[in-house]
């Protein structure tokens, strides 16, 4: 279980983050929806150790972060992190050496679903090759948790397609699965639980299906519940 | 440690093509001058021969038989410009090192900083990435020494040319003489001090990524902090030998001491910033 | 033999629970004679790919139709639809059922007499029956 209590942070004299706290089970997918600057990747660039926080504090299986935590939880950002001269069988190559929880098979396979060339540079990816390159990093670990930012954001309708399959397959199973968006589309299905994060602050956290048996609400309504008033 | 040489070989890895290119150029660069050089001085050689008298066509004054010594005297130019080229690359690079990891579409840092092993793995690979740099450009230019000599031996008859010693080859040149000091203890102090100094500047490099517009000023105070440290005890005493109530032998050590200081809370700092502070 | 034939994505609305509406998509296929008493049906994580929702989520629908005695799992066997004629036939009245009253709860605001409802709805069904041939 990801844990985050109550984290704070200041950016450009501006409270980011006003003491957000929310929980993402493991062997769940939970999604953190907010408008565009609510901070939703601050949020996840914090649980990764990426950005510090002026307060508050994130557990990972009840562990504060570490470096070896780093095997159990990976984190695909919204854009790929891997120098543009690599080529992509370089890249593996890196996380293979640097990783004892990569898993060589699954990102073969993985490479295979989404028809990428190893010999390719990385500098030359188109945005929607590239955003399926960095989910093969993510997902290439054995991790636990896997966070993504915004992972249908800015690409094309056959890459989104190739990446929603890869959530409901069991690649993602049994792990625990956190990621942002600024809007829901097609993903409303696909989720266990949402995180409204509004003003800084957690305005409402859910798990969908009970929100549709006990108010009759979709995702949707609440979220324009949230947003518009 | 498997992992911070690993890091090690990755920067390495990716200084390859510009370290080759240096290497590429200095070796160019100081082949041609020597072969340039010597041509001249043998063409006079011709000249003086067949005129009889004393022609200062190209050279003021050409020995009666050359060495590899006055070669080196009259290469000074070629040999020192590839050699600034290379300090020049190489003092950029101190910065590049880091900021080429937040730079552009693919912003390396994120991965880097997520790599299972503690974070001053990467101040320390990047750091030694840097001394191997100036090393390998050192020793380059060292091995070239004796193959510039074996050039000058295959353009020069046996009759014209004497030995010289390598040492006076390395004093008379203005750079190496700096650069390949004869005493391990200049070369401790040269490489020691080169390296402290690039100490300070990943970490007020560390402070300015941590802090962003505040952190290029905390990066500057640090390093006229570093600065103030070490030059405490001149500051205090006075630069004046005469009146100052230590031994030189005491003074030395204390810089020294300063000095490791200096570097240690360098490590330390930079080390930390990188563990808590640092933003992608 | 593949089992995931015939299992498509079917249009969910955001409303209801989704676990509830992949049971009711199941009701209907029993019903309308698509799916078969004792037919195999697909793995929990295949139709979660079919149907592009949530693993979890077919999970809970499976568990539902479990305690429902709609389908059957024996071991590692893929479930199967349960070949009680029972359960069978009680699909089939429910769904009648609630059809009926979903339609009788729109004609309601109109004020008809039953009788001139039966006739009508009588000869509509014929007029479709004809068609359909």
């Amino acid at each position: 279980m990801i844990e985050v209590k109550e984290i704070r942070k200041r950016y450009r004299r501006r409270n980011v983050l006003n003491g957000v706290s929310f929980t993402a089970a493991k062997g769940e997918i939970t999604c953190l929806i907010g408008t565009n600057g609510a901070g939703k990747s601050t949020v996840l660039k914090a649980i990764m150790g990426l950005t510090p926080v002026s307060g508050g504090t994130i557990h990972i299986d009840g562990q504060t972060l570490m470096p070896e935590l780093y095997e159990k939880i990976s984190f695909v950002p919204d854009h790929l992190t891997m120098p543009a001269g690599m080529k992509l069988s370089d890249a593996l190559r890196f996380m293979a050496d640097f990783y004892d929880s990569w898993n060589e098979k699954r990102a073969d396979e993985l490479m295979k679903f989404f028809r990428l060339e190893h010999a390719v540079k990385i500098g030359s990816l188109s945005k929607g090759t590239a955003a399926k390159f960095s989910l093969v990093l993510g997902l290439g670990q054995d991790s636990d948790y896997l966070l993504l930012d915004e992972p249908f954001s800015g690409i094309d309708l056959f890459s989104r397609e190739a990446i929603t399959e890869v959530f409901t397959s069991d690649l993602i199973q049994h792990r625990g699965v956190l990621l942002t968006t600024h809007e829901i589309g097609d993903m409303e299905h696909l989720i266990d639980k949402a995180v409204l994060l509004k003003d800084g602050v957690v305005s409402q956290s859910f798990h969908c299906e009970e929100m549709r048996s006990e108010e009759g609400k979709s995702v949707i309504d609440v979220m324009r519940e949230v947003y518009r008033a | 440690m498997n992992r911070y040489l690993k890091l090690v070989h990755m920067e390495i890895h990716r200084f390859r093509w510009i370290l080759i290119a240096m290497m590429g150029i200095t070796a160019i660069f100081q082949f041609s001058g020597l072969i340039w050089t010597l041509k001249k001085a043998m063409a006079q050689f011709e000249e003086q021969k067949i005129q009889g008298s004393d022609t200062r066509k190209y050279f003021d004054s050409v020995p009666d038989t050359l060495t590899f010594e006055w070669a080196m005297s009259n290469t000074q130019m070629w040999f020192i410009l590839p050699v600034l080229l290379c300090i020049a690359v190489l003092s950029l690079y101190v910065f590049f090192i880091w900021y080429r990891d937040w730079m552009g579409r693919h912003t390396f840092i994120y991965r880097l900083l997520m790599l299972p092993t503690a974070r001053h793995n990467l101040f320390l690979a990047k750091i030694t990435a840097l001394l191997l740099f100036v090393l390998s450009i050192v020793a380059f230019q060292l091995v070239m020494l004796p193959v510039q000599e074996l050039v000058l031996k295959l353009v020069v008859p046996a009759e014209l040319r004497s030995e010289s010693h390598i040492v006076d080859v390395i004093n008379i040149n203005q750079a190496l003489v700096e650069l390949i000091p004869r005493q391990f203890e200049q070369f401790f102090y040269i490489y020691g001090l080169g390296t402290i100094a690039v100490l300070m500047l990943f970490t007020a490099i560390l402070l300015e990524r941590s802090y962003q517009r505040m952190g290029i000023l905390y990066g500057i105070l640090y390093l006229a902090g570093c600065v103030l440290v070490v030059a405490a005890p001149f500051l205090y005493f006075g630069l004046d030998s005469s009146i100052i109530p230590l031994y030189p032998m005491e003074i030395y050590v204390l810089v020294l001491l300063l000095f490791f200081v200096v570097a240690g809370v360098s490590v330390w700092l930079g080390s930390r910033l990188l563990a808590k502070k640092i933003t992608v | 033999m593949n089992t995931s034939e015939g299992w498509t994505e079917i249009a969910f609305n955001n409303r209801d629970p989704v676990y509830m509406q992949v049971v009711r998509h199941f009701k209907e296929r029993i019903a309308t004679g698509h799916a078969k008493a004792g037919q195999a049906i697909p793995s929990r994580r295949e139709l979660g790919a079919l149907m592009k929702i949530n693993p979890n989520t077919v999970q809970k629908a499976y568990k539902e139709m479990e305690d429902q005695q709609l389908i059957v799992t024996e071991g590692n066997l893929p479930s199967r639809i349960t070949q009680d004629t029972h359960v069978l036939s009680q699909i089939r009245a429910e769904l009648l059922g609630s059809a009926v009253r979903d339609f009788l709860q729109t004609v309601q605001k109109i004020d008809i007499p039953i009788d001139e409802l039966l006739l009508m709805v009588e000869r509509q069904y014929r007029e479709m029956g004809a068609k359909h041939d």
